[in-house]
This record gives C-alpha cells, sequence and structure tokens, in this order.
C-alpha cells in the first residue's frame, strides 16, 4: 500500500529517496513526503499528488541521510497534513510507516492525555509520539518500546536528529528490506525501489529491528538480540514502466494483452510437438493423483480462480475447492492432501500470503500462480508459475486476469492427461497458438464497446448475468465496472436471477448477458427473456456466429468464434474495456481509483 | 548539437494495402523488427536524446510496442492533411535546430550525421533513385539545390528528396504561413524558401530505401539481411543443417531434417519442422509455426502466422496471423498488379496475404495475387484474381 | 594517495564471456585482469584503494574483499547508473583528495603508475598503431595537455589516452560542469579538455600498456604476462611427467604419470591433470579443473571448475567456468584455406586478424561426446551442444544444439 524508502550514506539523500520513491508508483499513492537531515537540522517536506510536485518543493539540501514515503491513504484523508513522514512533539524524530494500527485510537488517547501533541488524524503518527515518549538518548530502545505498545502490521523507518547517523528499521506482517550497499544502506518496503543502487538485500522477518548507519547493518530479534541473517542477491531486471503516449495505464495493459498472452505461453506450449510443459518443480505437483485442488485467492485473481475450478473440474475432473484468501486463514475444513494453488499479481497479497502459510502448516503442497519473481509468496510456496506478462501499473487488474486464466487452462490441461483426446488436445493447443490473434481483433473492433459504455454511463446499477463458465466472467465484469467507474455493479449466476435479485430489475438498469454456445445456450436466451419481461435493457456478449441472439438482446458484442474453452479470454478483453470506456465517459481517476491500492499489503 | 528529432509517423501507407489496414506502415516488419525501429536505431547512434514521434493512423500499434522507451514524446495528428501539418503538431516541443525524419523509410547512421554536420541551416538528403517520378525530385546547382517538384513528369533528373531534414526553429513560421494558404507538405515550404532566396543544402545520403508497393516488403527485407551475421539462440535438433548466414531467435524449436539457408533470419519462439527447409532470402517473424515438408523460398512470413504441412511458398509475402493448412502454394512468376488505379508490372512474385486470413488445405494462389485481411479461403480453391479483405472465398 | 580503479564496466565487446562476469574479473594468467592491476599499483606504493563497481559486482566484492589478503585496504562503491567516466569518478568526490584513476580493464605496469603518481596533474599517454577508435591526447613541446580528441577518422598523431590519471581535488567542480557526450555519457576526456582551459595538465608517455576489446585479445595478453613467469611447482608431480620451460602448478593439484607440458604454462589449485594429457605453451587452467587422458591443450585460457577430462582437442580457444566437454569433444582452430579467422560478436561481423582460434566459450556449457566446435566459435553461457553435434558461429546463451 504505501511505499517507504530509507536512506544512510554518501550521496545526495534527496535525490537517491525521491529516485527510489518513484519506484514505487505501482504501490499507488495519494501524497508523498520526506525528511532529510542536514547536519543537525531535521527538514521535513511533504505534498498532495505526484512526486513529481514534491521534487520542485525541495531546495538543494545537503544532507546525507533521509526517509521517503508515498501514502496510500486507510485512517486520515488525503491532505497534506496526513502525508507522512511523522514529526514527535519535540520535532526531533521523524516516522514512516505502512501498515494499519489497530490500537491507535486508545494509544492516543492515552498519549494526548500525558500532553502530546497530535498534528494529524493518521494512526501512523501515534508511533513518532510513543517513541518520543520511550526515548532515552537511544533510538533502538525508543523504538523497541514504541512497537511493544503497538497492535497491528506495520513496517517502520525512523530517524532522529539526536543520533544523526542511524536509520532504525522494524516490521510485522508488512514488507522491509535492507539494502546494503557500500558506504551507504537502504530501507525499503519494495526490492524495485533500490535495484538501481544495489542488488543485495536482507529480508526483515516479523518482530525484527534493524540499525542502519552507512556503514553498517546490525539486525536485532524481538528480544533485542543481535542476529546474523544472510544476504540474498537479487538478479532482477528493472523495468521502467511509462504510460508512452495512452491516456491510462489500465488502457495500455489491455493493448498489451495480446503480447502478454504470448509471453505467458513461450516455452510451456509446443504446437509441433503437442505438449504443454512447465518446470521441474511445477510438474512434479501437477501429478495423476491429485484428489483435490483447492485454490485460494483474493479480488480478481479469485475470479481468475473461480474460472479456473470451471476449467479443471470440466477437463481434468479432479473436485477443485476455490476460497477467499481472508476466509481461508481462519475458517474451513483442511484436508493436507489437496494441492493448494494460490494466486497472486503481485505476490505481496497479506491475505493471500497468510492462506499460503496456514496451508504449510497443515501438510499441503503450494504452488504459486503469480507476476513478480522474487515476491514473497515466491518465496513461501514448494513451486510457482509465473505469469510473465510484464508490470502492471493500474490499479485494476486486466492482463494480468487474462495471464492468470491463461496458467490455469494450462494446469487443467496438464492435469486432464489421459482424460482429453488426442484430437482435442490439439484443438486447445491450436486454439491457444491463435489466442492472441483473437484478442488483437477483439482490441480493434472495439468501436461498439464504446457505444454500450455511452449507454451506460449514467446508469446507476448495472447487472452481469452468465452461466457456467461465464458465471465468473460476470462477476469479474461487474467488479471492473465498479472499481473504476464506480457504478454498482453485480454479477450473477443467470439462473439465480429469479431467486431475488429480479426484483431490482428496471427499465433503467441495464444486464450484460455472457451468452455463449454450449449446452447452456437456450437456457440462457430463456433467462433474457425474462429480464427483458422487466424492461431492462439487455446487451449480450456473444459469439460473432451466434445469429439467434439478435432477436433477443438490444444490443449485441461479439468476440471472434471460438469453440473451445479459450473465449473466455476473448470476453474477459470484452468486459476490461467496457468498464475502461464507461470510467472514462464518466471522467473518473482510471489509473488510481479512489480509495484502492495495487497491492493490497493490509488485511 | 543537434539533439531533437521528430519523426512523422502519422501516415497509413495506402498502396501497402492490405497490410495498412490493420497497422500503419511504419510498423512494418524488416528483419523482424518495425521499419520504425530501425530509423529510431540510426538517429539515437547519432546523439538525438528527444524524440517527438507524431502518430495518427492506428497509433496504439506504435505506442504499445515502444512503451519501455523513455525518450519518446508522443504528439497526435487527428487529421492527415500533410507532411508540414504533421510537422506543425511537434512545434511546442522544439526550442532548437532539429531534423525531421519520416518513419518508413531505412536511413543508415552516417547519412543522418552528415546531415546534421552539414553548413546550412536548412538541409536535406537526396538520393539518386531510378524511378524519380514518384517522389519528390531535386534539381541541384552545385550542392545547393535548386528546385524541388513533387512527382515531375520529366523523368529526366536522377535525385529525390528523401523527405529527411534539418531544420532551424524558424521553419515553423513559414510552415504556418503556408499552412493558412492551404499548402500542407514539405516540399511546397521547400520550394517557396527556395524563391525567396534562401539556400538549401543537399547532402547525398548512403543507404535509403522505402516501401512502396507490397512486393517492396520482400525487396527491403533481402537488402536488410544481406549482411547479418550469424546468431544461434534457441533448440537446434540433431540433423539440421544450418548453411550461410542464419539468425535463430530464443525460444525458437528447429525440429530435426531441417535445412536452412542464409541470409534466412527466424524470430523467436518459433517452431519450424521437421524436415522444413528455408531458402534465401527468407524472414521469418515471431510465434510462427511451420508443419513438416514445407518449403519457404525468398519470402517473408510475419508474426503468428501457422502453415500447414508440404507448403510451397516463394517470392511472397504472408501478413501477421495467418493460419493455413497444408499443401498450400504460391506460385511465382512476372505479374501486373493494380494498386490504387496504378499499374506496375512486377517480376518473380508469388502472392501477397493480408493478415487474420484462414486458408483451407490444397489452396493454390496465381503470381502476383493480392489477398486481403481476414479472408477465409476454402480447400481446394485455386485464386486467380485479388481477394478483397472480409471476404470468404467458398 | 588513494587509487580509484573504475570496475564497473560490463563489456560487451568482450561476449559471450562477459554475460556472467564484468570485464575486469576475466583472468589472464589465472588472475583477473583487476587482480594484475591492483599489484602493479601496490608495487608502486599505493596502499589504499576504491574499487568504483556496478555490473555484477558482487563477483569483484567476493575476489578482492576487503583487501586483507594483499595487505591493503579496499573500500567499494556502486556506481548505480552506468553514465560515464566522469560520472563513476565524480561520486568518489568526498573519499579522496589527491588521487590516482586506472581504467580496472587495461593492464598498467608498476613503473607507469609510480611515475604517474609523482606528477600532480597529469594523464598517461601510450602509442597505438591505429589511433582512430582511442581518444588522440594533443601535447605541445612540453607535454602540456592542448586538448584530447574522441575517434578522430583521421588521427592527428598516434599517441592516445591510456586511461591513467593523476588528479586533485580541482577535477570535481569540471566533472559538475561536464555536459553528456553524443553517446550519451558523460566522459572525463570532457572534463579534462574544460580543466586544462584554465589549469595545466601533463601527459606521461607509458612504458607498457595493453588493453583487451575482443576476447581472443585476452590470448595475446595471456601470452605476453606466462612469457614472464618463471616456473613454481606446488602441487604433485607423479614421476613420468615430462615439465619443459617454465611451468607453475599450484597447490593441491596433481600431475599424472605421462603428462607432457611445455611451458610457459600455470596450472591453478586442485587440479588434476593427465594421465597421459599434452599440455603446450601459452596455456593457463584455473582451480579446481581436470585436464584428462589423451587430452591436448594449446594456447588456451581455461577458467576455473572447468573439464577437459577424455580424449579432447582445445587450441587457441577461451573456456569459460564450469564448462564440460564430453568426451571426445573437439576444438577446430584453423580454417582449411588458412585465411584470417572471422567471427560475430553482439551481431557484427569482425576480423580477428588471427590464423588460428579455436572457441570463446562462456561459463555453464555442456558438450555432449564427440561434439565438434568449429573455428571462431562464440558460445554463450548455459548453452548444451549434443552428442554429435556441430557447434558454428555465435551461438546465444541458453540455446540447445541438440
Amino acid at each position: 500500500m504505501c511505499g517507504i524508502v530509507g536512506y544512510t550514506g554518501f550521496r545526495n539523500a534527496k535525490e537517491v529517496i525521491l529516485d527510489c520513491l518513484k519506484r514505487l508508483d505501482y504501490r499507488g499513492y495519494d501524497s508523498a513526503g520526506v525528511a532529510l537531515l542536514e547536519k543537525d537540522e531535521l527538514k521535513v517536506f511533504k505534498e498532495v499528488g505526484e512526486i513529481k510536485v514534491l521534487e520542485k518543493k525541495i531546495p538543494n539540501i545537503n544532507a546525507t541521510s533521509g526517509i521517503g514515503h508515498t501514502r496510500w491513504a486507510t485512517h486520515g484523508e488525503v491532505s497534506r497534513r496526513n502525508a507522512h513522514p511523522h514529526l514527535s512533539c519535540n520535532g526531533k524524530i521523524a516516522v514512516v510507516h505502512n501498515g494499519i494500527i489497530e490500537n491507535f485510537k486508545k494509544l492516543r488517547e492515552e498519549l494526548e492525555q500525558r500532553g502530546h501533541k497530535f498534528k494529524s488524524d493518521t494512526d501512523t503518527e501515534v508511533i513518532a509520539h510513543l517513541i518520543e515518549e520511550g526515548y532515552n538518548d537511544n533510538l533502538k530502545d525508543a523504538v523497541y518500546s514504541a512497537i511493544e505498545k503497538i497492535r497491528g502490521s506495520y513496517a517502520i523507518v525512523a530517524l532522529s536528529r539526536e543520533e544523526p547517523d542511524i536509520i532504525i528499521g522494524a516490521r510485522r506482517e508488512s514488507p522491509l528490506v535492507i539494502g546494503i550497499g557500500d558506504n551507504e544502506n537502504f530501507l525499503t518496503s519494495d526490492i524495485p525501489a533500490l535495484l538501481r543502487y544495489t542488488n543485495r538485500v536482507i529480508y526483515l522477518d516479523d518482530g525484527e529491528v534493524c540499525v542502519l548507519s552507512k556503514n553498517s547493518v546490525d539486525i536485532f530479534d524481538s528480544n533485542k538480540r543481535k542476529i546474523e541473517k544472510k544476504i540474498h542477491l537479487v538478479e532482477w531486471n528493472i523495468e521502467d514502466a511509462e504510460k508512452s503516449g495512452f491516456p491510462h495505464f489500465m488502457l495500455k495493459e489491455i493493448y498489451e494483452q495480446p503480447r502478454a498472452i504470448q509471453q505467458t505461453l513461450i516455452g510451456r506450449i509446443s504446437e509441433i510437438g503437442q505438449s504443454i510443459e512447465f518446470n521441474r518443480d511445477v510438474e512434479a505437483l501437477l501429478n495423476n493423483n491429485l484428489t483435490s485442488i483447492t485454490i485460494v485467492a483474493c479480488g480478481t485473481s479469485f475470479y481468475a480462480g473461480l474460472v479456473g475450478k470451471y476449467l479443471i473440474e470440466h477437463l481434468a475432473g479432479i473436485p477443485t475447492y476455490l476460497e477467499l484468501a481472508s476466509e481461508y486463514r481462519y475458517f474451513g475444513v483442511r484436508d493436507s492432501n489437496s494441492l493448494v494453488i494460490a494466486i497472486t499479481q503481485s505476490g505481496e497479497t497479506a491475505d493471500t500470503l497468510g492462506a499460503l502459510r496456514e496451508a504449510k502448516n497443515i501438510g499441503c503442497k503450494t504452488l504459486v500462480i503469480t507476476n513478480v519473481i522474487g515476491s514473497s509468496a515466491t518465496r513461501i510456496a514448494d513451486a510457482f508459475i509465473l505469469t510473465q506478462s510484464g508490470p502492471e501499473i493500474g490499479v485494476a487488474a486486466t492482463k494480468t486476469f487474462t495471464s492468470q486464466i491463461l496458467i490455469l487452462f494450462l494446469i487443467a490441461l496438464k492435469l486432464a492427461g489421459d482424460k482429453i483426446s488426442v484430437e482435442e488436445l490439439s484443438r486447445y493447443i491450436s486454439s491457444l497458438r491463435g489466442l492472441s490473434k483473437d484478442v488483437r481483433r477483439v482490441l480493434e473492433e472495439s468501436d461498439d464497446i464504446l457505444k454500450i459504455a455511452e449507454k451506460i454511463k449514467d446508469s446507476q446499477s448495472v447487472f452481469f448475468i452468465g452461466r457456467g463458465i461465464n458465471y465468473p466472467l460476470s462477476l469479474e465484469g461487474a467488479l471492473k465496472l465498479k472499481e473504476i467507474s464506480y457504478i454498482h455493479a453485480e454479477g450473477f449466476p443467470a439462473g439465480e436471477l429469479k431467486h431475488g435479485p429480479f426484483a431490482l430489475l428496471t427499465e433503467k438498469t441495464p444486464v450484460i448477458a455472457i451468452i455463449t454456445k454450449d449446452k447452456t445456450y437456450d437456457k440462457m436466451i430463456t433467462n433474457i427473456g425474462e429480464v427483458k419481461a422487466r424492461h431492462s435493457p439487455v446487451i449480450a456478449i456473444a459469439d460473432e456466429d451466434d445469429e439467434e441472439i439478435e432477436k433477443y438482446a438490444d444490443f449485441v458484442i461479439r468476440f471472434p468464434s471460438n469453440s473451445t474453452l479459450l473465449s473466455c479470454i476473448l470476453i474477459a478483453v470484452i468486459l476490461q474495456l467496457l468498464a475502461y470506456h464507461t470510467a472514462n465517459l464518466r471522467g473518473c481517476e482510471i489509473d488510481k481509483p479512489r480509495n484502492l491500492a495495487k497491492s493490497v499489503t493490509v488485511e | 548539437m543537434i539533439k531533437k528529432a521528430v519523426i512523422l509517423a502519422a501516415g497509413e501507407g495506402r498502396r501497402l494495402k492490405p497490410f495498412t489496414e490493420a497497422i500503419p506502415k511504419v510498423m512494418l516488419p524488416v528483419a523482424n523488427r518495425p521499419i520504425l525501429d530501425h530509423i529510431l536505431d540510426s538517429v539515437r547512434k547519432n546523439g538525438i536524446e528527444d524524440i517527438i514521434m507524431v502518430v495518427g493512423y492506428k497509433k496504439e500499434s506504435i505506442m504499445d510496442y515502444f512503451r519501455d522507451e523513455e525518450d519518446i514524446t508522443y504528439v497526435f495528428q487527428d487529421k492527415q492533411l500533410g507532411t508540414a501539418h504533421a510537422l506543425l503538431q511537434a512545434k511546442e516541443y522544439i526550442d532548437e535546430p532539429f531534423v525531421v525524419l519520416p518513419g518508413d523509410n531505412i536511413i543508415d547512421q552516417t547519412s543522418i550525421r552528415k546531415l546534421m554536420n552539414s553548413k546550412s541551416d536548412i538541409s536535406i538528403l537526396i538520393k539518386e533513385h531510378q524511378h524519380p517520378s514518384k517522389y519528390g525530385v531535386v534539381f541541384l546547382e552545385e550542392k545547393k539545390i535548386k528546385k524541388i517538384v513533387e512527382k515531375p513528369t520529366d523523368g529526366t533528373n536522377r535525385f529525390i528528396s528523401t523527405g529527411i531534414y534539418k531544420f532551424p526553429v524558424s521553419i515553423f513560421n513559414e510552415i504556418e504561413e503556408l499552412s493558412s494558404q492551404g499548402v500542407y507538405d514539405l516540399t511546397s515550404v521547400l520550394q517557396t524558401l527556395l524563391n525567396q532566396g534562401e539556400e538549401i543544402e543537399a547532402v547525398i545520403a548512403e543507404r535509403w530505401m522505402d516501401i512502396v508497393y507490397p512486393w517492396d516488403i520482400i525487396n527491403i527485407n533481402e537488402m536488410m539481411i544481406r549482411g547479418i551475421a550469424s546468431s544461434i539462440a534457441g533448440v537446434i535438433e540433431k540433423n539440421v543443417i544450418l548453411k550461410g548466414n542464419v539468425l535463430i531467435g530464443k525460444n525458437t524449436v528447429i525440429y530435426s531434417g531441417s535445412y536452412i539457408q542464409g541470409p534466412a533470419v527466424i524470430g523467436e519462439g518459433c517452431e519450424i519442422g521437421p524436415n522444413v527447409c528455408i531458402f534465401p532470402s527468407t524472414v521469418i517473424g515471431n510465434n510462427v509455426t511451420i508443419h513438416p515438408f514445407s518449403e519457404i523460398r525468398n519470402s517473408v512470413i510475419m508474426d503468428e502466422t501457422r502453415i500447414g504441412s508440404n507448403a510451397s511458398i516463394s517470392n511472397s509475402v504472408i501478413g501477421r496471423g495467418n493460419t493455413i493448412d497444408s499443401h498450400f502454394s504460391t506460385i511465382s512468376g512476372r505479374s501486373i498488379i493494380e494498386i490504387e488505379g496504378e499499374f506496375n508490372e512486377v517480376e518473380d512474385i508469388g502472392a501477397i496475404i493480408g493478415e487474420d486470413c484462414n486458408i483451407g488445405s490444397h489452396v493454390v494462389i496465381e503470381s502476383g495475387k493480392i489477398i486481403g485481411r481476414r479472408c477465409d479461403i476454402d480447400s481446394l480453391k485455386r485464386i486467380i484474381k485479388d481477394i478483397p479483405s472480409e471476404i470468404k472465398v467458398m | 594517495m588513494k587509487c580509484v580503479i573504475l570496475a564497473a564496466g560490463e563489456g560487451k565487446r568482450m561476449h559471450p564471456l562477459t554475460y556472467t562476469r564484468p570485464k575486469v574479473m576475466l583472468p589472464i594468467a589465472n588472475k583477473p585482469i583487476l587482480e594484475w592491476n591492483l599489484l602493479n599499483a601496490i608495487e608502486a606504493g599505493l596502499e589504499e584503494f576504491i574499487f568504483i563497481v556496478g555490473y555484477k559486482s558482487e563477483m569483484v566484492r567476493n575476489y578482492f574483499s576487503n583487501g586483507n589478503k594483499w595487505g591493503i585496504k579496499i573500500e567499494y562503491v556502486n556506481q548505480g547508473k552506468p553514465l560515464g567516466t566522469a560520472h563513476a569518478i565524480g561520486i568518489v568526490e568526498s573519499f579522496v583528495d589527491e588521487f590516482i584513476v586506472l581504467c580496472g580493464d587495461t593492464i598498467f605496469g608498476k613503473d607507469d603508475i609510480k611515475n604517474i603518481m609523482n606528477k600532480e596533474n597529469s594523464i598517461g599517454v601510450t602509442r597505438v598503431e591505429d589511433a582512430r577508435e582511442y581518444g588522440v591526447v594533443e601535447l605541445d613541446k612540453n607535454n602540456k595537455i592542448i586538448g584530447i580528441h574522441e575517434k578522430m577518422s583521421k588521427p592527428i598523431s598516434n599517441i592516445i589516452n591510456a586511461g591513467l590519471y593523476h588528479f586533485d581535488k580541482k577535477i570535481f567542480d569540471f566533472i559538475r560542469k561536464t555536459k553528456r557526450s553524443p553517446r550519451g555519457e558523460y566522459e572525463i576526456t570532457d572534463s579534462i579538455n574544460m580543466f586544462v582551459e584554465k589549469f595545466s595538465m601533463k601527459g606521461v608517455l607509458l612504458e607498457e600498456w595493453r588493453d583487451v576489446v575482443y576476447p581472443w585479445h585476452l590470448l595475446d595478453a595471456n601470452k605476453e604476462i606466462l612469457s614472464k613467469m618463471k616456473k613454481n611447482v606446488e602441487g604433485e608431480v607423479e614421476e613420468n611427467v615430462t615439465l619443459n620451460g617454465e611451468v607453475t602448478i599450484g597447490e593441491g593439484s596433481r600431475v599424472m604419470n605421462g603428462s607432457y607440458i611445455e611451458g610457459p604454462v600455470v596450472i591453478g589449485r586442485n587440479c588434476k591433470i593427465g594421465p597421459n594429457c599434452y599440455i603446450r605453451p601459452y596455456t593457463s587452467i584455473g582451480d579446481n579443473c581436470h585436464i584428462g587422458n589423451a587430452c591436448e591443450v594449446k594456447n588456451s585460457i581455461i577458467m576455473s571448475n572447468s573439464n577437459i577430462p577424455h580424449q579432447n582437442y582445445v587450441g587457441d580457444s577461451i573456456i569459460g567456468s564450469n564448462c564440460n566437454l564430453g568426451a571426445g569433444t573437439k576444438i577446430a582452430n584453423l580454417r582449411l584455406d588458412k585465411r584470417n579467422i572471422k567471427v560475430t560478436i553482439n551481431g557484427k561481423k569482425i576480423d580477428t586478424e588471427r590464423r588460428k582460434l579455436g572457441v570463446i566459450m562462456g561459463d555453464n556449457v555442456q558438450t555432449g561426446i564427440n561434439s565438434m566446435i568449429n573455428v571462431g566459435a562464440l558460445i554463450g553461457n548455459d548453452v548444451f551442444v549434443g552428442p554429435g553435434a556441430t557447434a558454428n558461429g555465435e551461438i546465444k546463451p541458453g540455446a540447445r544444439i541438440i
């Protein structure tokens, strides 16, 4: 959620910290700030809006230590005074924080009673004051005393004017990584922030506190004992993501899907060889003796998982359970024989990581589908499959969703083994090879979608319906529309409408019906009839060869004919474009929708 | 020192249909990279730091391809009114002398350097050409330009304008003035300046190539890969013969028994073979599958195309995303091809097929025939005339 | 006085060897180029070093550590963005007063380094045959520098900038003012050109200078350094082994019966040599290598942990580390028509001007039994050449020739 950077070394701290913060853009932020130590003066600068704005407000400062932050608001509105870093009353201690402090209200009351004056509404500020209270010439001890009192999640970096040569980091359940340099050291919430300067990192674990000076790194456990930790070498490349002419990252990423699909498939399917292959670790998990599979995920990944469930059960006949990661952690029956597949784009989603750890504790084998190499999820699970679709900056997931479905499709085909005939497999592989071409067509012929967006943009509510594999797509379609256009939307299995939701249908509530030529076609036509009987406009998303549908729907958006299950990918792209154009017509802030962040690392 | 370049990439390139129905001319692949990419290379190697690209027609494919490049600023030309009008869109980004290049030519690094180092403020790159009447022809006196005429009827003069210029910032004033008079092309702007007594220096380009017609794609690819050096990535199975200069991209598999004679370029993620023969000068794009016992000769096969077994393809251009069933044949020979109302006689030409077609098995295409995009051709058909886009041949 | 060594570059023209290591870590006579420079600098009297690192910096750090091994002190600074020589030197401003700068990938002699140390504000210059690819240094009759001209197509002399400098704090102001060059970097030669407008800087002619641009230059440098080495046998040598000339065998190595070694040859530690192998002059073999029965190795550099174990021929070649040649793998090093060997580096065709050149092989390459490698082949890291297969030309990392 929030992005954190800490630096102490020989370079110009302002330049280094701002440079690193710029690389944290994808975490989503509404404001940014830095605190710099110049000689023995602690100077704080913060602004609402982009880092570029903040950059202009900072004069040339001769500082070699500092901390920086990009804020994604959880407690307290978006404003300059709520932006981090936060100071103690005496202005000597500055703190940046990522996470949520659950007991902050009580702590704040107590601190206020003891005479502390608060300047913001944030939970973070209590940390600064707690450190101040515990301060007795030793910043590290003061930080320990503060974290003892906090309940919740945190990644904190603090510095003090009184000890200008060090910065202190502490974490519980929010990521914090130390970057080891020469004559300089870094702290950050995300590795890409510091790859330009160093590729040696130490991952801090929960409860640990570290003290960094320009020449030393000391790490202490929760009992204040000094410990040695392993230095990891990161091999990633820095990817500079730019919008490059597209008005929004989301649109750019929607248009990247033909290429992202190819990237996801590369090395995994062979048309001549008629085979599907993953690397050894993954293949070891995908054997024929699986009794069941449990998929855990959140948000859009959850819907990808739901599509996956249909695919795996249809093709491989293996019972597949789907659990929301946030629920799996605390509820439900466990089966240690079930292969747990976690889906998380960022690899850092707190709920999904928690579910993964839980699965390991029970003794399940774990596989994670993710887009970020080196993320926490890849280090926890037994094996991982990378979607390889390139960085996704827009907060609403687009290309990673379609890539996740593709991977699940490949997994389903792999698990199917003998259950599908050679001809069927051949057809699927051909379809996979031709998929990016079909997606390109959908993108090129998207004028119809724009027209539909015009029609629905002023609606109060929009409903999405589908059956079978199209049901999770209807959920995703609704989610996308909600996320970025702020129109209330809901998805339903088409057969469920009559069991309640019909009551909501009026002539002002458009219904988007996803209808493909399979065994449920006729039933869908009936459902559409029922909807029309309630005077709601029906927009069908249908196969280009489907002539019947013209008689029943008011409008039709078509996708290229595809006789296999892969039409779900084409429909997903249509739903993305529909949400995008609707939001755009409404003037919404598409890449950083209000109240949402890209990678949810809190619970 | 010149640091800025304006690249005009907004045009459609109508004479290159059907390929330009889906992508702008600047994105047509030469040696598996868009022509535009080659120009950016030449330009960057000369120290250009800022590239202002004027885009319009099908701009998404350009912005998507170059999405990770930091030195490109996009400027939009909504209506394609002419080269001067396109340049005008970039005005607010230019405050120093700059070079202008059309995005659809191949030009070498040295020529651009000569242009940048020329003495006059206004300079133009010119080239000798056999068919000057299709271009803006330049009449010289010593090294200075006397006259420029667009597509003259008098075909005696040999030098043509490449459309690559060096300009001072003041050029925008001239362009604006002429724009208000309804004149939108750079050739006219330059002629006006000449009439006013301005000195325009001519610099002779070393290597310059233009693509005008679909069959030019074969020639320009052949010229670009002539000097390539062998480089093998991917997986090469046993009993594969690679002769001459062959470039094979990563994640590509060349199955056993295949014979590839260079110069030949094969992109990434392809599956070729077993027992496929590829002869010079052939360029095969990315993610292409070629099934066993096929022969490809002097042709360009673009990305994502799938060619069935026993195909015989020569002197042809096969667009992106085609799915072609087995026993496909092109016939090479002399043909008279009509493009936008003009008739052109072309030697040794095979088939020209637009993107995303579905072609059945045992289809034969007579020489010089142009098949549009998204066509469906049933099996056992013999194609004896051009097929427009989105047509089903049954 | 501190010595700053520039060691951040990748050395793209050294591909495929530099896909997995920085150029300064390429070994000649079993020591990385950077170590030769370090040793020469230490002999010249320098004790405090700053290595400016970047590409694959961990290899440099792991090897040199804090310098204790040589009794001196080494600090590291990460260059961050590779923005050129002036940018790199500028970063260490707060660490130095008067200092020497040395390009880590060029080999300098100790006397020259000492000479430069004794002359404030000076740069090393050297004569070359073809100055077109270098910075030509224009000097007045007192050897004062008038200017440095990069890559002249018609050079005014053949005296070029050698890459060895003696600066003081004054240079940093000029570094700050330096603008980006046409190739997008901040070059120290531009800073020097500004410096000499206000202050004086002298050119000092160097006696020894060797730069290595392409992989086969390493073979030349290897030959030159090996020619000066004296024999030193620390390992175990069995009875029926012949060692002619200057042969160095490292600790823990074992040379078995029937081996015939003609120096100058260097063999590292813990190697297993023989039985019945033939190692010919100008060959360097790293640590933990196995040169086995019926193998012949000549004029080659074999990096550590590699195996040439059974019935192989390796001539005029460079073999990376962790490579394994299958039994019977042979490397061709001479064209049948005896013409110069041309290779492709990074897609460009280059005439090596050598009649004999075997293979330039990156790290972790495996070859199957009886595989064949043709003259001038460049094999990237992690390539697999299958049994009986032939490898030709440039083969990119990760490729498989089955």
